[in-house]
């Protein structure tokens, strides 16, 4: 138990450099998709798709680096958010073909 | 279960799950935000079914200005940013590095705001109103919503911050200043998807 609160305490400044590239990351994939639109070389065919990869991403990047569901102990906080998504997809989807 | 919490208790890494009632408010709020992901797409939903109903009205490829909500997006994100730094702050118990991130935070916050107001006047300017047409109602309660949202979150971290900084950083704060983080990252969340699904999209066609 010793070993692994070091281990903890160790990683503290990492955790800031973590956040830190995570969010360069974010702001890379938002220019990216600033980028789809804007530019014209994208395949049209290809635009919505690649947005809403881009949207995904950064929203994994914010739910496991800014919330903290990549720590130990946030199963449960991972099931309701995750049933959360389920049924918001089934709503939004049921929504947009009716 | 009983063992993580003894554990937590002996070297609280984490003030904000230190204790079982901390535990709780984060377990609780999540179930929250994943009641509000529901809110958000039944609201996307919508606007997407009906974003095409201009009637006659300024349809999303005249209205949206990309330059607007890039600096709007940029903001948002930024405060995110902000806003866990606040947190790895609070967790080294530095109240001074806390709240000066919990400020910048705020006043980001309040940038996004200012600008979203800007822009919904300029809307009106041009015949694009809650009444106007079924897109009209529809934008404007998804974005709405979300700047409610906003307004919120930056009331409820102003008074959280204030209470931390009189009774300190403790096991019974630090849930409720977490707790506030969360609801912000996740209003962040929400507003990746309204730049993707309204403001790229409308520009796509």
């Amino acid at each position: 138990m010793a070993k692994e609160n070091n281990q903890a305490i160790s990683q503290k400044p990492a955790g800031a450099m973590k956040h830190i590239l995570s969010f360069v990351f974010m702001i890379a994939f938002t220019a990216a998709a600033f980028f789809v639109v804007i530019s014209d070389k994208v395949p049209s065919g290809w635009v919505v798709p690649l947005l809403l990869i881009f949207a995904v991403i950064q929203v994994i990047l914010q739910l496991f680096t800014f919330m903290h569901l990549d720590q130990k102990g946030s199963a449960f906080y991972t099931i309701f958010i995750v049933f959360g998504i389920f049924v918001a997809v089934i709503s939004a989807v049921g929504i947009l073909l009716m | 279960m009983a063992n993580k919490v003894e554990s937590s208790t002996e070297m609280p890494n984490h003030l904000e799950t230190a204790t079982f009632e901390g535990k709780n408010k984060v377990l609780g709020f999540w179930l929250f935000l994943g009641a509000e992901t529901v809110l958000f797409a039944c609201l996307f939903g919508t606007y997407l079914a009906l974003r095409n109903q201009s009637l006659g009205g300024p349809t999303t490829h005249e209205l949206f200005d990309l330059k607007l909500v890039a600096l709007a997006t940029a903001l948002l994100l930024t405060s995110s940013l902000t806003s866990v730094l606040a947190m790895i702050k609070m967790n080294q118990r530095s109240m001074k590095g806390m709240v000066t991130w919990l400020v910048i935070t705020l006043l980001l916050g309040l940038g996004f705001l200012v600008l979203e107001i800007y822009e919904f006047q300029h809307y009106v300017h041009e015949g694009h109103t809650f009444m106007s047409s079924a897109f009209g109602s529809s934008f404007y309660a998804l974005v709405g919503t979300h700047g409610a949202h906003v307004t919120f979150g930056i009331i409820w971290i102003t008074t959280i911050m204030s209470q931390a900084i009189r009774r300190g950083i403790n096991t019974d704060t630090a849930p409720k200043l977490f707790v506030s983080s969360l609801y912000w990252h996740f209003i962040d969340v929400v507003w990746v998807f309204i730049f993707t699904l309204v403001y790229l999209l409308g520009k796509v066609g």
